[in-house]
């Protein structure tokens, strides 16, 4: 995985970049909009960490660019302002996610994990959670090769909750996820699957209840 | 002594004015009463004194020489009859010689004093009523007589009262007149202040936009215009300072998080056991740094003079309670805390940023405040037409006589625990305030730890002004959905 990382601070650049080689990552870190462009034209990259606040063009006005030119890299922005309309603005822009400085290390590679994963889901089947490998085309999933058994609604669930690591969704979401056109099924439902899910993931991920919004899956690197 | 009433009741004016005119103007029209009157009068006077001298030229035309030479009056009876005919007053006469004795008449009637005209007239009382009389002097061989015709004001008094209430009902009238036209005067000179008074009365508190000068009067133009400029300078400040804030907080946060993330990868780097004990203090005190940078210039920026420049726009609090509920599951977990939400429906105009930090801050004491194994719930919605939001904990609780002072910045309460920068009640009571919202601190349900509310204003009321209305802080918690 090729990351490449534009921030023109040199104390915080150059943490992310080792962040992001320590989580396995070939990452670069260039200071300006310009060596970007000029990076990005040379190679490809799986993941793209902009800072808003740039000298000259700022990270906005390069992430409109790329999506302008087609480039479909999954980007997360960093930003030291706090302003929400910011957040709608990069999100608007085509920016991918949204992180505010300052950031905790786990929190960054999480979002990065996830990042990759959401673009890896559209172009390739096959997709990893911690120690989870999921095959979406076969609807299955293994841990360390063990193929798990799961039933069509367990496997729904995951599915679900998967794709939306690190968020938490909402049972409703959960529910209509199962839900067949012929069967009324009640809400306590989710939670007995979702009961049944963690028994069968064990240590491989951690499902989080969090009363009155949800159920949000996490690794267990970024649980702890 | 000319201070007290001045204090009591405002310069107007409007009352200067009116008093300054009114004054004048009834001093005009009494004149003008008086001279009416004393015009109407004088004729009346003259020809009623006259037929009174026709009279006495009458009476003195019967006097004549007896036998004697004494003088006598040969009035036959009818004559005086005739003489003393009058439908409303008495006629009175008296013939006297120079010695004053009587020769014919009422005795005792009082004389007109002599005067420099010949009959002379006078004003006296008679058997005890008002008269008006004349007296007639007229040289004889017997010497001077004296005879004086008079007779009761009866109808003098009539016509004078006529008149006086006639021209009195015409002036009063006129002032009426006069006065309505100064009122009006008045209120009509005073609009366009009236208008500028008004202007300034319905602008927002946070409107600095300047007065408009062209409807402005010439006389208040020079304060419309100091006023302007006043708006302009508190403008510039309130935004200079707010770029100021937003820059300091930009310039501070990049250099935190390095420092932060550096440290934190050092920590993890277990090759370099030796400074891993070192390092994790750092980051502890980085982390400190960063919070209270963090709170500080939050607190500054929900200042009010920092918000004159804030929009406040439709916020969604079941967005901000989701936003803070999803940000800290990681955190509350670590804690042993059940962390919960119950959302419904509520907006409210506000900053959206303020509010999330603002509740954060709330849910983040809740969060380090709660024993492991209890809830800590954030709820938002609406009560009787006021929305609110809401962090309940089941922790230690705050003694209420901490309650008010753990609002205060930099006071932290007896039962808090861990490194907190004592900002964040601070910050929660600044929000508060920006929104008009008021903040109900209580038990938390179940008698146990604490519940902190903020209230805000009913949709339907006006929106809140800023640095009109202070947050204010109630411990009763009587209202709770």
């Amino acid at each position: 995985m090729r990351a490449l990382v534009v921030e023109d601070d040199p104390l915080v650049g150059d943490a992310v970049r080792r962040a992001l080689t320590a989580g396995g990552y070939a990452a670069d870190h260039v200071a300006s909009a310009e060596a970007a462009k000029s990076a990005l034209h040379a190679e490809d990259f799986d993941l793209l960490i902009v800072d808003i606040g740039l000298p000259k063009e700022d990270g906005m006005q390069l992430v409109r660019g790329l999506r302008a030119r087609g480039k479909v890299v999954p980007v997360l922005m960093l930003t030291a302002r706090d302003g929400l309309s910011d957040r709608v603005t990069a999100l608007d822009l085509g920016a991918d996610d949204y992180l505010t400085k300052p950031f905790q290390v786990p929190e960054l590679l999480a979002r990065c994990r996830a990042l990759i994963r959401r673009a890896n889901s559209i172009a390739s089947p096959l997709i990893t959670f911690g120690g989870l490998r999921f095959d979406l085309a076969h609807k299955e999933a293994s841990v360390g090769g063990q193929k798990l058994e799961l039933t069509h609604r367990e496997w729904s669930i995951l599915e679900c909750l998967v794709l939306n690591a690190g968020h938490i969704v909402s049972k409703e979401k959960l529910l209509s996820s199962i839900a067949n056109w012929n069967e009324d099924i009640s809400p306590n439902a989710v939670e007995v699957y979702v009961s049944r899910l963690r028994t069968k993931l064990g240590q491989a991920a951690l499902i989080r209840a969090v009363r009155g919004m949800g159920y949000r899956i996490d690794e267990i690197s970024t649980a702890k | 002594m000319r201070s007290a009433p001045q204090s009591e009741r405002p310069r107007s004016i409007r009352r200067r004015l009116f008093a300054l005119l009114l004054l004048p103007s009834v001093l005009v029209l009494a004149a003008g009463t008086l001279s009416d009157y004393f015009t109407a009068v004088t004729p009346f006077r003259e020809a009623y004194d006259q037929s009174l001298i026709d009279g006495a030229l009458a009476v003195a035309a019967n006097v004549h020489m007896d036998a004697n030479g004494e003088p006598k009056l040969t009035l036959p009876p009818e004559a005086v009859a005739i003489l003393r005919a009058d439908s409303s007053d008495t006629i009175y006469f008296r013939v006297s010689d120079s010695t004053g004795a009587l020769i014919a008449g009422d005795a005792n009637l009082p004389e007109a004093p002599r005067s420099h005209t010949n009959p002379s007239r006078a004003d006296a009382r008679f058997l005890d009523e008002p008269i008006r009389v004349v007296s007639y002097r007229t040289y004889t061989n017997a010497g001077m007589l004296t005879i004086s015709v008079a007779e009761t004001t009866h109808k003098r008094d009539g016509v004078r009262t006529n008149i006086l209430s006639s021209s009195l009902a015409v002036d009063l009238m006129e002032l009426g007149i006069v006065l309505a036209v100064i009122a009006i005067g008045v209120r009509l000179a005073l609009a366009p202040l009236r208008e500028v008074r008004e202007q300034i009365a319905q602008r927002s508190a946070r409107d600095l936009a300047p007065l408009p000068l062209e409807r402005v009067p010439v006389e208040i133009r020079s304060i419309v215009e100091t006023l302007n400029r006043l708006f302009n300078t508190v403008s510039e400040s309130a935004t200079a300072q707010r770029r100021f804030l937003e820059s300091a907080a930009h310039q501070l946060r990049t250099p935190l998080t390095g420092i932060q993330a550096q440290l934190e990868l050092m920590a993890a780097d277990e090759a370099d056991a030796s400074k891993q004990q070192r390092l994790a203090l750092m980051l502890e005190a980085a982390r400190r740094l960063a919070h209270t940078t963090q709170q500080l210039l939050t607190l500054a920026r929900s200042d009010e003079a920092a918000n004159l420049r804030w929009e406040l726009v439709d916020v969604n609090l079941a967005v901000i309670v989701e936003n803070i509920v999803a940000d800290r599951v990681v955190t509350a977990d670590r804690a042993g805390v059940d962390l919960g939400a119950e959302i419904r429906p509520a907006a409210v105009k506000g900053v959206g940023w303020l509010l999330n930090e603002a509740v954060g801050n709330l849910a983040n004491n809740a969060i380090a405040h709660a024993p492991a194994g209890t809830q800590v719930t954030v709820r938002c919605g609406v009560h009787q037409g006021a929305a609110f939001v809401e962090v309940t904990d089941s922790g230690g609780g705050i003694p209420p006589e901490e309650r008010e002072r753990v609002f205060e910045r930099f006071v932290r309460g007896s039962n808090a625990r861990g490194t907190g920068s004592g900002l964040g009640l601070a910050i929660v009571r600044e929000v508060a305030q920006l929104h008009g919202a008021t903040i109900d601190m209580d038990r938390g349900p179940n008698g146990e730890g604490t519940s902190v509310t903020l209230w805000f204003p009913v949709v339907s009321a006006p929106p809140p002004r800023a640095y009109a209305s202070t947050a204010s802080i109630s411990f009763a918690g009587a209202r709770r959905p």
